[in-house]
């Protein structure tokens, strides 16, 4: 159920509790923010524009381990093998068959769903660190398969992978990727949101608190297993088709296990248990080495460091999850929400409702 | 006119004319359920029929017991439609004082608002001939209860089938708007609750002396809360009548103790309170700011600063600095109510017991246009004066509203001559007469002074403090300023044939207990927190505040605090429903307390030597 944020808002049908906007400035603050969104690419350079495409693609994977992990409380190192399966997939069928996007991207979302089965099974067994080995393991065996079909094909550098088509429109330029990668991101986002709302994302959350209680409470907690996991290698295997025709480009390297840890520090840095949370982190951990380099541009040290830039950008990486996990287990979500109710208790520090006697 | 009709006839009048309009909201599971004009007046006829169906004969009473809530009003205006009078009894009634209302009114009908007052009436009801049936509204809590006489409120609606609003209109035509509609006891700070009978007429046209003064109720459509008691004459006023006859909407919360969450819901227009709860909201803000961060403090001190003098200025008349405080009340104020949910409130109307005029200019700093009313249950809905605002200087309680002529009489006692007087107390003639008077002049039993137009109240005639050096004194007026700090729930000043004044005080355990933890002070409860030495300094410091606001011979020299709470719901305690204080029985309860804050050994030295002589 929403909490109002500001006086004078009661309801007179449950309709209104679904409300994904409630109060007047929230629905205001949407609109800023939808336009700003939108006016973005006619105002942003290319190197702005292709990181703002980066950050929208990556979000799909991180709301996706955020359902997973963040929500339903399963640990999966599987992201990068799945985020493979989705891009293989839609290179295969390219290179193969000639396959169009149309055809392409509803078989990437089947091999993710397939994928996810099989990744959950392990889970309805283990739990903790057995799981996060054994979807490790499946990580390994995906990357292997799709290392294995590019040397038997002779693609040894990578599939190359043309941009998608629509009759004689080409989607290759940036400004035209961001609109449908900002569309996808909307979808993914939408979809999530009202997911966790519904039965199933109620489950996931109970299954996370715990599952003994979860189970007496009539859950089937091995469905709300299995789904959350065909949920989310879904969404993340569709990133992976999306991937394949941004980059035009699909190679096994591409998918290492630092891309997974990447996934993981999304969701960690971002904040647990929130959608707002995925998207933060996904901002932040995309933009973060390209903000390393400006910092080291800035002091002059790039041309003393740039032997060792990757040294550098992953010691810093790791110190600000470090960091995080001390002093913000909440990540940027939790700063978020601080700065929020700093605003909203003004001019209190809490509520000054006790009520009258 | 008003006095040629009736509350039931007004609501059929309205069902006709604007039946789909929203005449009230009662949240019920967390929504505000919308009753239109025509379901209200629907579920009012059902209700009548249903009445009647029980047997109810014209002029039978109906007793409701209850915190205030839709079924109550439904009830209310149900039963004056099926010809009884009803009568409303405090929430937090003792057995003995329940037992009383229900021997004097003699109703044949109990309304209860759930188990908790089927339980207070039960083991009475062998004792009350008269009661033949016991209504109650939430059943939820009723099970394995064996009683012929029980029924609930849904079956009640059911006894009157379909009726829907049309059936209301004969019902209310067949009233005569001069017969008494309901009886209002008083709250009884000495001896029995008296009833004041009213009738159905006279209660509209006094009710319209309201909105005569405050025209903006039927200027513009109002959200209020109801959330007083609505036995009470001003609960009745903002709960049944004035919707009746003014663009008020009221709205019920869950639960009366959700009354916070209510009225953050609703953020209401218009809010009738009384003294207690505006100092009680006042107390809990200030508490806020006290323990919020340096920086927030510091723009809630400089907002404090620039609002007292422009709410000076203001009361002076002139425009102070209207820039500088709007942006004030832009960044401070404004969200500082919000959260209390009063922020969009246009006009308070504070009545029933003397404002303290520090919280009164509080409200008036916050930019909250907060007004202050003196009527009684014996002027049958009217008030006699009222501050027209905006922003009033406090301190008096305005200008004689429409319908009335008022005096000072002898001992400067308030009389007024106007048509909006209660016919009587319920069976007791001596006692009207002792009020109303052969002269046709109304005796309020209030001391005031008239200056610039304006009345202020000075204390209740009775409750005048003589000291021993023969000095009078007012108590309220030290009680009041006593009672100006948040940490002061109740204060009693006692001086009468002393030699100096003291005071008893009841700490406000909740700001209290604050101030405690913050203090790292340990405590268990409300005793042990009373009877801590720095308590006591505490309320030493704010007794020496008042002081220097007292006249020499007005200081309160020693005071006690009570080591436990008043509770009005217990046997005996000397305080009325509402709270306020028993007088004479706070003496007698506490007397070892107020014994030992006067060193006597003077009097018995003379005593002593007096009666060798004397024997």
């Amino acid at each position: 159920m929403n909490v109002a944020r500001s006086s004078g808002y009661y309801r007179t049908r449950y309709g209104e509790d679904f409300a994904l906007l409630d109060t007047k400035t929230q629905k205001a603050w949407c609109a800023v923010f939808v336009a700003a969104l939108l006016a973005y690419p006619f105002v942003a350079g290319p190197l702005a524009l292709d990181l703002a495409n980066q950050v929208l693609l990556a979000s799909l994977g991180a709301i996706a381990l955020m359902l997973l992990t963040g929500y339903a409380g399963q640990i999966s190192l599987g992201h990068a093998g799945l985020l493979a399966a989705g891009a293989f997939t839609t290179g295969i069928l390219f290179k193969e068959l000639a396959a169009p996007f149309w055809l392409t991207l509803p078989a990437a979302a089947l091999a993710g769903a397939a994928l996810g089965v099989i990744f959950g099974l392990p889970s309805l067994r283990l739990r903790g660190l057995y799981l996060a080995v054994s979807t490790l393991a499946l990580h390994f065996i995906v990357i292997y398969a799709g290392g294995e079909y590019e040397t038997r094909r002779g693609f040894s550098t990578g599939i190359i992978v043309d941009p998608p088509r629509l009759g004689d429109w080409a989607l290759d330029e940036p400004r035209a990727w961001y609109f449908v990668l900002l569309a996808a991101a909307a979808a993914t986002l939408l979809f999530a949101a009202n997911l966790l709302r519904s039965r199933t994302g109620r489950a996931w959350r109970a299954i996370h608190g715990r599952e003994a209680v979860a189970a007496a409470l009539g859950i089937s907690v091995h469905r709300a297993k299995l789904s959350a996991f065909v949920v989310s290698s879904t969404i993340t295997a569709i990133a992976g088709c999306l991937f394949a025709y941004y980059r035009g480009f699909v190679s096994a390297e591409a998918f290492s296990l630092y891309l997974t840890i990447e996934y993981v520090a999304m969701v960690i840095i971002g904040g647990m248990g929130s959608l707002l949370g995925a998207l933060l982190g996904t901002v932040f951990v995309v933009l973060f080495p390209y903000a390393i380099d400006a910092a080291m541009n800035l002091l002059g040290l790039a041309e003393r460091l740039s032997s060792v830039v990757f040294a550098v950008n992953y010691s810093a990486f790791g110190l600000v999850m470090i960091l995080f996990l001390v002093f913000e287990p909440q990540g940027l979500v939790g700063l978020w929400r601080r700065a929020q109710d700093w605003f909203l208790l003004w001019p209190f520090k809490q509520r000054p409702l006790a009520g009258p006697r | 006119m008003p006095q040629n009709k009736s509350a039931p006839l007004l609501l059929a009048e309205r069902a006709r004319r604007d039946p789909e309009g929203v005449a009230y909201r009662a949240k019920h599971l967390g929504l505000y359920r919308e009753r239109t004009w025509r379901e209200y007046a629907a579920l009012v006829a059902r209700c009548a029929l249903g009445f009647r169906a029980l047997g109810l004969q014209t002029g039978e009473r109906v007793a409701i017991m209850g915190d205030a809530c839709e079924e109550w009003v439904v009830a209310d205006l149900g039963a004056q439609a099926a010809g009884a009078i009803t009568y409303g009894i405090y929430p937090t009634a003792s057995a003995a004082e329940l037992e009383y209302q229900m021997r004097d009114g003699g109703a044949a009908v109990f309304v209860a608002e759930n188990q908790e007052y089927v339980d207070k009436i039960l083991p009475l009801a062998e004792r009350l001939p008269g009661l033949r049936s016991i209504v109650v509204i939430d059943d939820s809590a009723v099970f394995g209860y064996e009683d012929a006489r029980l029924a609930t409120f849904a079956a009640l609606l059911d006894l009157g089938g379909d009726a829907d609003c049309a059936a209301l209109e004969p019902l209310a035509a067949a009233l005569d708007p001069a017969s008494p509609a309901f009886i209002v006891y008083t709250s009884g700070t000495t001896g029995d609750p008296k009833g004041a009978l009213v009738a159905h007429g006279r209660h509209l046209a006094a009710a319209a002396n309201l909105i005569g003064h405050y025209p903006t109720l039927a200027e513009q459509a109002h959200r209020t809360v109801v959330y007083l008691p609505l036995c009470h004459i001003l609960g009745r006023d903002v709960a049944v009548t004035l919707p009746l006859m003014s663009r008020l909407v009221p709205h019920f919360g869950e639960d009366i103790e959700d009354l916070p969450q209510t009225l953050f819901d609703v953020a209401p227009t218009v809010l009738f309170s009384v003294p207690r709860y505006l100092q009680k909201f006042a107390a809990q803000v200030l508490i806020g700011i006290g323990s919020t961060s340096p920086l927030k403090r510091a723009a809630y001190e400089l907002a404090a600063r620039l609002g007292r003098t422009h709410a000076r200025a203001r009361w002076e008349g002139r425009s102070g600095f209207p820039l500088a405080y709007a942006l004030a009340r832009a960044t401070v104020f404004r969200p500082l109510l919000e959260k209390l949910g009063l922020d969009r409130l246009e006009l308070a109307i504070s009545g029933g017991a003397p404002l303290a005029p520090e919280t009164h200019a509080l409200w008036h700093i916050w930019g909250v246009n907060l007004v202050e009313i003196y009527g009684q249950t014996e002027e049958a809905g009217a008030i006699i004066t009222g501050q027209k605002g905006p922003f009033p200087r406090p301190g008096n309680v305005g200008t004689v509203a429409g319908g009335w002529e008022l005096k000072l009489g002898g001992g400067n006692e308030i009389l007024i001559r106007g048509d909006h007087v209660f016919e009587g107390y319920w069976g007791k003639p001596q006692a009207t007469r002792e009020v109303k008077g052969e002269d046709g002049w109304l005796r309020t039993g209030d001391v005031g002074k008239l200056a610039g137009g304006a009345l202020r109240l000075v204390d209740r005639a009775r409750d005048f403090i003589v000291t021993a050096g023969g000095k009078t004194l007012s108590p309220s007026f030290i009680e009041n300023l006593l009672r100006a700090s948040p940490y002061v729930a109740e204060a009693m000043a006692i001086g009468h044939g002393r030699k100096y004044v003291t005071a008893l005080i009841e700490i406000d355990y909740d700001t209290v207990a604050d101030w405690a933890r913050s203090r790292s002070i340990a405590y268990t409860g409300f005793t042990s927190l009373a009877r801590h030495p720095e308590v006591s300094k505490l309320v030493a410091a704010e007794i020496e505040r008042a002081n220097d606001e007292l006249g020499r011979v007005e200081q309160v020299k020693a005071f006690r605090i009570l080591p436990k709470a008043l509770d009005p719901e217990e046997e005996g305690e000397p305080v009325t429903p509402t709270r306020k204080v028993k007088r004479a029985l706070m003496l007698e309860r506490f007397k070892e307390l107020v014994a030992s804050m006067y060193d006597e050994r003077e009097e018995r030295l003379v005593a002593a030597g007096a009666g060798e002589v004397l024997d």
